[in-house]
């Protein structure tokens, strides 16, 4: 018998799952397929399955409302030594990856990640599996008399391709998690809020390079940022430094931009940075030093201390 | 855990050592039958060729012994030198030599770019079925007590701060009954093989040069293809080694280079400056005059000579190329000696495996084939060549023509000290007289003839991911302590990449700031810092230079 770990969140099936029950099918030949669907309220997701497989598994326990690996890896090493499957599948997902090894580990079996094809049936099968980045393909099978498990990739099997019959049954399974073993405490998922600084968009940009000296000066870039409405940006060093963000770094390995106006700060105009810039409309260019390169590719420049030539032009702007 | 993969043969490095060493087994497994010998080559840059880079001439006899038909095979030969040329260089003139000393007569070899060789090479190897791994780095040697067992390659999707990023993809360990060392001059892990099994035993130390080439485009008509022009003197003093080179290739292409000894004693020297220096003198300038600059890069090259070649075998492993030193310093190459030491090591391994023993002892074969062939027959006449210019160039041109004359009989082995040993300490060199501006040798900078490090960097088209941690390991205590007034941050200098800063700012000590992303893998640093604190080691597989056409 085959068994696939289903995933789901909240109720809802990860599609994944599907393409794993099209593995197993694939890998089945005659085996029956069972699935185990994991929560607190599940009972929905084991309905939507029950068409793929001979019979589901429904394990429910408060332990499994949120996922934690103890408590997962826990619940299906029970319900594999119960079940006594050949075979256990998952989909190749974040939370597969996390517990996965874990769960295997405690069940005695070997575990085979990322299976991208499986050759044969049964017991004697091999699976494929990319290493170096895709440029090879191994052809591996387990060892040993544990459980045999398996993470399929995502996109490997089609979910569509799952031969469906009439529904089986869906079985409460009780599992025995005792929950002060649970070493991990979730906090609530959150998505990250990050603000993507697209600077290939920004109409006017300050940069800044390492004429600003240090972390505390970039108060007075910012400053003119902000009368003239630009995106702060700058060159390799300041980022380097952690000054600012590596999101914000103009040239060859950071952002290309082509804004209308483009004020260079303190920046020497090393041929890296220009590639990242010199489509800009028009470049002032503020420098010490009259000989740096940016000069050569400035509409405007101005040889003097940023530090007395940006107040003045702050003051100037807020003036109109 | 790491993953692995099992081999008969792995040949860490995609250069001419180790392509040739995949090419020969390939063949001896068509000759000879029998279960084929599985083979992986790794090598560090996102293309084959990309990290190759030489001035060069090529002797193409050991390429016609690999591969007899590789002219029918479009091997790229960029032109057959014709005209070879040797001059003294005083500030403002030139002296050619009378006569071409024979070691760098040229007829009958060709003007090549090493890495487009390089890349023909690497289409060879796959048409042979051959798994050629670019992308992936060699980081550790994997051991079994004193036995070589593979090689571990190097992570992916490590930040800067050593966390794992979300393309996190770990080393694979990948084990081989031998694994081929050509990971070239001061290859990271023969550096790591060599002090742990003890293979430079009795052997004289290492000596180093680096090379900085430009490739130019030039008006038409300026020099004929094929040409070959060696200079001496201007602007090294005497007791620097080195010279400069210019190849006339077909396209308006010229090649032309700087070629400098890491033994000067002078910590405020600088050899980018130097570069810039052979480029302002006015015969060169006159052959650049109206062109423009390509491509730029640097490497380090192997110039000790036969007596400082290290043991190459060992249980499970060998040592060929240029990360076992096989270069010819008075015929100025090596490329034919990377090759032939790679087939000598591939017909090696394949023997031992065959017989099912790999031991240093069944191995030792691979010795016993340089020594009874051309490696050692051209190698061991001129060993004292290179040490010998350690007495001053004139000590050493005298040396040359007599060691030419008598054919290396030479009754005693003449001795060298680690380049590094040699560089001086400022109060040493200077007295009281440090000069301020901290480059003895500077030059003006006009970014059309002469450039500054940052934009030549830029025409090597080196890239890295930012977001890794450095893969320059610096002890850096040692900068702000003693380094400065010992030495006056000489890393500032030697590398010609402007990978080492020296940030001063007030109420700090003087802190030093390595742009590693800037590094075109050319290994001065870990060579010729004065208290070898910097240790050079692979950044992300597929990051470096990209050297078209160099």
């Amino acid at each position: 018998m085959i068994l696939v770990v289903a995933e789901q969140r909240d109720g809802k099936l990860n599609r994944a799952t599907l393409e794993t029950v099209a593995a197993a099918q694939a890998l089945a030949g005659g085996d029956p397929i069972k699935a185990v669907v994991l929560g607190q309220s599940a009972g929905a997701v084991a309905q939507e399955l029950a068409d793929t497989v001979s019979e589901v598994l429904l394990v429910e326990h408060a332990t499994l409302a949120v996922y934690t690996p103890d408590a997962f890896a826990s619940a299906v090493q029970q319900v594999v030594a119960s079940a006594k499957p050949t075979y256990v599948l998952f989909p190749h997902t974040y939370q597969t990856r996390d517990f996965a090894p874990v769960a295997a580990l405690r069940m005695g079996g070997a575990l085979i990640t990322d299976a991208t094809g499986i050759n044969g049936t049964g017991a004697g099968a091999t699976f494929s599996r990319p290493m170096f980045q895709g440029k090879l393909s191994a052809e591996v099978r387990h060892q040993g008399d544990g459980p045999r498990c398996v993470t399929i990739q995502i996109g490997a099997f089609r979910a569509d391709a799952v031969k469906r019959a009439s529904a089986g049954p869906v079985t409460p399974v009780a599992v025995d998690i005792d929950a002060s073993a649970i070493r991990q405490a979730p906090e609530a998922p959150f998505k990250e809020a990050k603000q993507a600084v697209d600077l290939g968009q920004a109409e006017r940009i300050v940069a800044i390079g390492r004429g600003i000296k240090s972390q505390e000066n970039i108060a007075i870039a910012e400053r003119l940022a902000k009368v003239m409405g630009a995106e702060i940006a700058a060159s390799r060093p300041i980022c380097d430094s952690g000054w600012l963000p590596m999101d914000r770094q103009i040239g060859s390995s950071g952002q290309t931009v082509a804004p209308k106006l483009y004020v260079a700060l303190g920046i020497s105009g090393a041929i890296q940075h220009l590639v990242g810039m010199k489509g800009a409309r028009t470049i002032v260019a503020i420098n010490k030093d009259a000989d740096a390169p940016i000069f050569e590719v400035a509409d405007y420049g101005i040889v003097g201390d940023l530090f007395e030539v940006v107040p003045a032009l702050v003051t100037e702007l807020e003036k109109s | 855990m790491a993953e692995t993969l099992e081999v008969d043969v792995l040949i860490v490095g995609g250069g001419p050592a180790g392509l040739s060493a995949a090419l020969r087994l390939a063949q001896l497994q068509k000759a000879s039958g029998g279960e084929p010998l599985s083979i992986a080559v790794l090598e560090k840059a996102r293309d084959a060729g990309a990290h190759s880079l030489s001035g060069a001439v090529l002797d193409p006899s050991a390429l016609r012994e690999l591969i007899p038909d590789c002219e029918a095979k479009g091997v790229p030969f960029a032109v057959p030198v014709h005209r070879d040329h040797v001059y003294f260089l005083s500030q403002q003139s030139k002296f050619p030599f009378p006569i071409i000393p024979p070691p760098l007569q040229n007829h009958g070899h060709f003007i090549v770019s090493l890495n487009e060789l390089v890349k023909w090479m690497a289409a060879q190897v796959e048409k042979e079925g051959i798994d050629l791994f670019t992308g992936f780095s060699g980081r550790d040697v994997l051991f079994d007590g004193s036995r070589v067992i593979g090689v571990r390659t190097g992570d992916r999707g490590v930040a800067k701060d050593g966390s794992k990023k979300s393309g996190f993809e770990p080393g694979v360990e990948i084990l081989a009954k031998v694994t081929i060392f050509c990971d070239g001059v001061r290859g990271n892990l023969t550096k790591e093989l060599v002090p742990r099994l003890d293979l430079a035993k009795n052997r004289e130390p290492e000596q180093y040069a680096v090379g900085l080439k430009e490739l130019w485009e030039v008006p038409e008509g300026r020099i004929e293809p094929g040409t070959v022009m060696h200079t001496l003197g201007y602007p090294l003093l005497q007791d620097q080694f080195g010279g400069g080179f210019i190849y006339a290739m077909p396209h308006r292409r010229v090649a032309l280079g700087f070629v400098i000894g890491l033994d000067y004693h002078d910590p405020l020297f600088d050899p980018h400056m130097a570069f810039n220096r052979f480029k302002q003198h006015p015969f060169i300038t006159s052959l650049l005059k109206d062109g423009s600059l390509i491509r730029y890069g640097a490497k380090a090259l192997p110039e000790g000579g036969w007596n400082t070649i290290p043991q190459t075998y060992m249980d499970g492993g060998l040592i060929a190329g240029d990360a076992g030193g096989f270069l010819n310093s008075m015929r100025l190459k090596g490329i034919h000696l990377a090759m032939r030491t790679g087939m000598l090591a591939a017909d090696a391994a394949f023997e031992s495996i065959r017989e099912g023993d790999t031991s240093a002892a069944s191995l030792k074969r691979y010795q016993d084939k340089i020594d009874a062939g051309p490696v050692r027959a051209e190698l061991y006449p001129v060993r004292n060549v290179h040490q010998a210019f350690g007495y001053g160039l004139l000590a050493g041109l005298m040396f040359s023509g007599l060691t030419l004359a008598m054919r290396g009989r030479w009754f005693e082995n003449l001795h060298g000290k680690p380049g590094h040993k040699r560089m001086k300490m400022l109060a040493w060199y200077y007295g009281l007289d440090v000069p301020a501006s901290r480059t003895s040798n500077a030059t003006t900078i006009d970014r059309k003839l002469t450039f500054d490090k940052v934009t030549n960097v830029h025409y090597s088209g080196t890239s890295h991911v930012e977001d890794q941690p450095s893969h320059l390991l610096v002890q850096t205590e040692v900068c702000s302590s003693i380094c400065g007034p010992e030495y006056g941050h000489p890393c500032v200098r030697f590398c010609p990449a402007n990978v080492y800063e020296i940030i001063r700012e007030a109420g700090h000590p003087p802190r030093l700031q390595i742009n590693a992303s800037n590094c075109v893998h050319c290994k001065t640093c870990d060579i010729m810092d004065p208290y070898q604190v910097i240790t050079w080691v692979p950044p992300e597989g597929g990051d470096g230079p990209q050297y078209n056409g160099m």
